[in-house]
């Protein structure tokens, strides 16, 4: 009350914080409903109607609290609100979207709490809801925030994978293979293709594909106008976001999405890195993907992208340079492994065909090595077809002219390369190779092929000086060999062979001699040099010089092998030569010998079977441990008497002991005692050491004196009869019968005898023919004798001249046909006919 | 096959055959087919026989065909042999006419070629 009779200002004074109860409620910051047991609302504030836009007139009575709900809600509402409600008596903060008049949704948070009635049944709801508009918001941005985490924390998972297979990928095709699987997980890409430089960076190979229907699958060069082409020359990630993008910039690709029907196209060029000195990184490839929808990628992806293309060209780098170092491994595994074969041959045309057989098929499926040696060249070759003879021709002579090598091109049409061999500075030849498409070109390749040329040059080179050292040695070993064996002596007859070792042996150290030391002293020699090659000719050279100087009329063999002790202090190659030295004095027939280490001297008097023989020896030439103490041995052999003098190839053989090699020698020289004698070293060489021997060869036969008697059995062939005259020339000269009285026996003797052959055997080549000839002081009597089937008349018409020389040549004929076969017995005096 | 025994030259218009060595059964007829083959058209043949150093009846044979081929062409032949030997001692033998064996191979080119 107020005594002034104002108003009562304390009646009518609110103070601001005093709310007024019925407008708090009204509008209160949060809304409030007031509904029956079953949500049908009887009371609501006006902050509820102004949040949704309902009129009060509506909802009283109209509308159940659930009905206001989005259609999720409302089943919440039945399940979860209602029932945790009646439960508890009241629920706190449960969110929930309220549906306004005009159909927004908004975000909001209830709490609510049931009265019950004095008898504990349920009267009213009163309701509280708070806008929770901001907070869901905030929750929105929060769980995308958490899902932007987890799919860039699945996209790094996925790349991190996918780093590790490239690690792991050793080649390119496998690191392409790893790349190519990346951008579907990561990015959820539709396909995916990658695009490689081949190994000189021309042309992009398509190597793998997610999808291969979609894109151009062709290859493409470098400078093609294809978007792939493109961004791998610009060498930056290009992200093409529509079809109307491509379409302004890459036509191709256009066409290429419209065609598969994609949205966008991320292009990523595959880098190394700035690693390359001309600056920028290099680019090894392109990796393709695709969207089928319009995709815009954020920043963060794009990040992740352009890492992948960063890991994937440091991965294809690793794999090529690990590709490069197992060819490299593989070019010089090869080059040493042919070497090496080449080595094991030492002739000139097998390691030229070695050559050829290495490279093919190992590096090539046809090659030719052309070597300019000799008048006529060497040509091997190997594998097929064989290129164009011209076109080969014409590169082959720009190789040698150029002295470089021409390789091959694609589309040169004949995909040979040529690579000249060069020693010294000097084109040797040249070799040719077709090689598969894929190992042509590239520079690591032609080097290897330089290196290969450089290798096969040296060891042909090799191989031409070794034969020509061969040759050298060769014909030295012939021009000592060859010089003149004294003959035209009716004392004595000389016969020798010499056979080369017929596999590819260098020539050795075997050689024979004879020569007079006097008119009426002869020597013969035969030696073996330890070694073999141009070195062991050189050195038989200088011994057989030694001993030609040594032998005098007075020394005899043991001072003259002193004397070849002493020459070896001064020639070491010379010691271990083994050396049998024979001297005869033609007057006395006295023959003296001595044998340094070498094999014994075979003899075969006209009386009984052949002697070895063993007396007369010392240590080979030179020795140290052998007894040089020299020795020789005389004895006086018999008018007649042959002497072989021979070397170790003779009787050696693998097969068999030398035992049985002497035992096999006397028996076959015992078995000619009745041969000429010319042919006969060549022929015990024929028979016991054959064609094919792994040593060479060396004889010589000297016969002594004339026998009383010549006896020869002769095969039925016309050749022997050459060599029968040959004997008998010497026999009839030894006993110093005339040369018109030899002349008529030798014509004579061969009329006998081809009659025999070409009536007697019919020239049956089995048939045998024995002559013997005997001599007095006053005539020649010669008897030959067969064992076929005469037929006189015939020799009386088409023959009749060989038996009229016979008659005319000879003082007396007799035929005598008791026995088998026919003798015919001639004699002719010493004097004139 | 031959090349030991037989080679060939001119003289003037005349064939020269030389013959050396050894003939016998064993190749007078290989010797006689390569003769043959250079005679068959001449004109003229000398055969020299100075260098043989054996010929049996086979040789003989052989000249004897040759000798008598040219004779029948009307064509003139000369053997030259040497004073001795063996080749003179068997054609002796065999009774060769002496018209035509000579004894210098210049003199019996020199008849050929007048």
């Amino acid at each position: 009350m107020s005594e002034s009779g104002g108003p009562d200002v304390t009646q009518e004074l609110r103070l601001p914080w005093d709310d007024d109860p019925e407008d708090l409620y009204e509008h209160a910051p949060c809304g409030y409903l007031t509904t029956l047991p079953d949500g049908t609302i009887v009371r609501v504030n006006e902050t509820f109607l102004t949040w949704t836009g309902h009129a009060r007139a509506d909802l009283i009575g109209h509308r159940r609290f659930r009905d206001l709900l989005t259609a999720g809600d409302q089943i919440f509402h039945e399940t979860h609100y209602a029932p945790l409600l009646a439960m508890q008596g009241e629920v706190h903060e449960i969110a929930l979207e309220v549906v306004g008049a005009d159909g927004r949704r908004l975000p909001t948070l209830v709490n609510s709490v049931l009265e019950r009635g004095p008898g504990g049944a349920p009267r009213i709801i009163r309701t509280m809801v708070f806008n929770a508009s901001e907070r869901r918001s905030y929750e929105r941005e929060l769980l995308a925030a958490r899902r932007a985490a987890e799919s860039s924390e699945q996209r790094v998972r996925v790349l991190q994978q996918i780093v590790a297979d490239l690690a792991a990928a050793p080649t390119e095709a496998e690191v392409a293979e790893a790349v190519v699987r990346a951008p579907e997980p990561a990015f959820q890409a539709t396909s995916t293709s990658i695009y490689l430089f081949d190994a000189e960076g021309d042309q992009l190979v398509a190597v793998a594909s997610t999808d291969p229907t979609t894109g151009n699958w062709d290859d493409m060069p470098r400078s093609s106008t294809r978007a792939v082409a493109e961004v791998a020359r610009r060498g930056d990630l290009h992200v093409i976001g529509s079809v109307a993008e491509a379409e302004a910039h890459f036509p191709d690709l256009a066409e290429s999405m419209r065609r598969s029907e994609r949205g966008t196209v991320v292009l990523l060029p595959l880098t190394t890195g700035p690693a390359d000195d001309q600056g920028g990184p290099v680019v090894l490839g392109v990796l393709a993907f695709s969207f089928r929808d319009e995709r815009a990628l954020t920043d963060g992806e794009l990040r992740v992208i352009r890492l992948l293309g960063q890991q994937a060209g440091q991965a294809l780098d690793r794999a090529r340079l690990y590709d490069d170092a197992r060819r490299r491994e593989e070019r010089s595994s090869f080059l040493a492994r042919t070497t090496r074969a080449l080595d094991e041959e030492h002739r000139l045309l097998q390691r030229a065909r070695r050559l050829v057989e290495r490279v093919v098929p190992e590096i090539a499926d046809w090659a030719l090595v052309r070597l300019q040696v000799g008048p006529a060249g060497l040509v091997e070759h190997h594998g097929g077809p064989a290129p164009d003879p011209a076109r080969i021709e014409a590169r082959t002579s720009e190789a040698i002219e150029t002295a470089a090598p021409v390789f091959a091109t694609d589309g040169d049409g004949l995909g040979c390369t040529v690579l000249p061999l060069i020693v010294r500075g000097r084109v040797l030849g040249t070799l040719a190779l077709r090689m598969a498409p894929d190992r042509r070109g590239g520079r690591a390749e032609q080097m290897f092929l330089v290196d290969l040329a450089d290798r096969a040059a040296l060891a042909c080179e090799n191989a031409r000086l070794y034969e020509q050292e061969r040759a050298i040695a060769r014909t030295l070993q012939r021009s000592l060999l060859a010089a003149d064996v004294p003959g035209a002596d009716p004392r004595f007859v000389v016969e020798t062979h010499y056979q080369a070792a017929a596999q590819d042996m260098e020539v050795g150290g075997d050689w024979y001699d004879a020569f007079l030391i006097t008119a009426n002293k002869l020597a013969v020699v035969v030696g073996d040099v330890v070694g073999r090659g141009i070195e062991a000719a050189t050195t038989m050279g200088q011994l057989r010089s030694a001993i030609r100087a040594l032998a005098s009329a007075e020394n005899g063999p043991a001072r003259l092998l002193e004397g070849l002790d002493r020459f070896c202090d001064r020639v070491d190659s010379a010691r271990m030569a083994t050396v049998v030295y024979v001297e005869v004095d033609l007057l006395s027939s006295e023959m003296a010998f001595a044998c340094a280490g070498h094999l014994p001297p075979l003899l075969h008097e006209p009386a009984g079977s052949p002697q070895y023989l063993l007396q007369g020896r010392s240590a080979p030439l030179g020795s140290r441990a052998g007894d040089v103490r020299r020795v020789e041995h005389r004895l006086r052999p018999a008018p007649g008497s042959r002497l072989l003098l021979y070397t170790d190839g003779l009787i050696e053989r693998r097969s068999r002991g030398i035992d049985r090699g002497f035992e096999i020698l006397a028996r076959e020289y015992a078995r000619r005692r009745d041969a000429p004698l010319k042919g006969l070293t060549a022929g015990l060489a024929d028979t016991l050491v054959g064609r094919d021997h792994a040593d060479d060869v060396c004889l010589l036969c000297l016969t002594l004196g004339a026998e009383e008697r010549l006896e020869r059995s002769i095969g039925a062939d016309p050749l022997q009869i050459a060599l029968l005259r040959a004997d008998m020339r010497g026999w009839l000269a030894g006993h110093g019968v005339d040369p018109d009285c030899l002349n008529a026996v030798l014509l004579a003797c061969s009329e006998a005898v081809a009659n025999s052959i070409e009536h007697g055997y019919d020239d049956d080549p089995f048939g045998v023919v024995d002559v013997t000839a005997t001599i007095s002081a006053d005539a020649v009597e010669i008897r030959v004798a067969d064992r076929g089937r005469w037929r006189g008349e015939d020799a009386e018409t088409a023959h009749g001249r060989g038996l009229q020389l016979i008659y005319q040549s000879m003082d007396e004929v007799a035929f005598d046909r008791a026995g088998e076969g026919t003798t015919v017995i001639m004699r002719r005096h010493r004097g004139a006919p | 096959m031959t090349d030991q025994w037989v080679s060939f030259s001119r003289r003037g218009a005349a064939e020269l055959v030389h013959l050396k060595g050894e003939i016998d059964l064993a190749n007078a007829n290989d010797i006689g087919r390569a003769i043959v083959a250079r005679t068959t058209s001449a004109s003229a043949v000398l055969i020299d026989l100075t260098a043989v150093s054996f010929l049996d009846s086979a040789g003989v044979r052989l000249l004897d065909y040759i000798v008598g081929d040219l004779d029948d062409r009307g064509k003139p032949i000369r053997l030259v042999v040497g004073e001795r030997g063996a080749a003179r001692m068997t054609l002796q033998l065999c009774a060769f006419r002496a018209d035509l064996l000579a004894t210098d191979l210049d003199r019996a080119a020199t008849e050929l070629g007048g």
